[in-house]
């Protein structure tokens, strides 16, 4: 129970299905996550995972679940999001700052430290020759990330209906092609892609319910 | 440059996309049509991106070090943790709008939409960078390294580093 595990306040109101930890454990929690984040979103998301669900039940399953599905809607990096979330969830307003600040102190400061340095050294011939061969290999992550956060979108238009799979692809290659060669303003652009495929949607499940009722 | 300008076109980057490289496309076009930012920069940011720790995302405070120094990159940071705040309000509204058709299409076109904006801006980094068979193999031989999944992403970008330096110098 809530009394004998370290670290919590016992909830004024007596809720011991959701007790509350203290901003101290709360923001060591965190700061713990944000230094062991080595190697992108999914690693870290497994660390919280564990932190929050596993080891202290301060949030059930499904909960998490119901939160990461949330995240995936809001703007910005998803991962901030969750922290924020789940921080609302567990202190309010503090408990908001308290974990962003835990996560971001680490990785944010290892982050520009290492820009500083590097941009010290940018100019010299080897740094230069490193750079030539760092870029293709980026572009060969950002590929293979583009192909991870398409397939299960794909797959998903897939299963639902037919005609979305063929939308998705044509908002794919048109968005591509009108950057390639109109340059028109990005997000637009990125609107106007949400919008086709939206009234598509929209419009297969009205004629859907018309021949159901009709 | 007018860092309150530059400051709001960060921002508008992280509000209008969602994931930690959704932003790119969108700033690559605003940051290079002023001026304030190379190709360069922008390779140069991913990698440190990728290589510190963090969210990917965290690409951008790199960015802002190599344009706008310790301004922009606290700038930067601003940036990234204010859109992520409207999950507080996404979550009131998801409970009604999750089995809403418009809404799911809408936010699956707009995913999509960044995936294949995203695909030409990594081809004209690629340009950028200096398009050759060299370059091609390094990119391929990335991608195949990272799906076998036995090194880390960190030691694959030093790989290449290595490979750079044999290959270009």
């Amino acid at each position: 129970m809530a009394e004998n595990s370290p670290g919590l306040d016992v909830n004024a109101k007596g809720n011991a299905a959701h007790p509350r930890p203290n901003s101290w454990t709360l923001f060591r929690l965190w700061l713990a996550i944000g230094a062991q984040s080595f190697g992108g979103g999914t690693a870290t998301q497994y660390l919280i995972y564990q932190a929050f669900v596993d080891r202290r039940r301060w949030l059930r399953p499904e909960e998490f679940a119901h939160s990461f599905s949330v995240c995936q809607l809001t703007p910005g990096i998803n991962l901030l999001a969750l922290t924020i979330l789940l921080g609302w969830r567990l202190r309010g307003p503090s408990g908001v700052a308290i974990s962003l600040a835990g996560l971001l102190l680490p990785s944010v400061t290892i982050t520009v430290l290492m820009t500083a340095l590097y941009a010290g050294v940018r100019e010299h011939p080897v740094v230069r020759a490193a750079l030539r061969g760092i870029v293709p290999a980026t572009v060969g992550l950002g590929l293979l990330m583009s192909w991870q956060i398409a397939k299960p979108l794909l797959a998903a238009s897939r299963s639902i209906r037919n005609g979305s799979l063929l939308v998705d692809l044509l908002v794919l290659t048109t968005s591509g092609l009108f950057v390639l060669y109109f340059s028109p303003p990005i997000v637009a652009m990125l609107l106007a892609g949400g919008t086709a495929a939206g009234t598509y949607g929209w419009l297969r499940a009205r004629t859907a319910s018309r021949v159901e009722t009709g | 440059m007018d860092l309150l300008l530059y400051f709001w076109l960060l921002l508008k980057a992280s509000l209008f996309s969602t994931g930690g490289l959704g932003n790119l496309p969108i700033l690559h076009e605003d940051l290079l049509a002023r001026g304030w930012a190379t190709d360069r920069q922008f390779a140069e940011a991913l990698a440190v991106g990728q290589i510190s720790p963090g969210p990917s995302g965290l690409w951008v405070i790199s960015l802002g070090y190599l344009t706008a120094g310790w301004a922009g990159s606290m700038l930067a940071v601003i940036a990234i943790c204010l859109p992520p705040l409207a999950v507080l309000a996404v979550e009131r509204v998801y409970r009604q709008l999750q089995n809403h058709v418009f809404v799911e299409g809408f936010i699956r076109g707009l995913s999509i939409s960044v995936i294949g904006v995203f695909l030409v801006v990594l081809v004209r980094l690629l340009q950028a960078n200096g398009m050759d068979g060299r370059a091609l193999a390094i990119t391929i031989g990335t991608i195949g390294l990272t799906l076998t999944r036995r090194l880390p992403v960190p030691v694959i970008l030093l790989l290449a580093a290595a490979f750079g330096i044999i290959l270009y110098r």
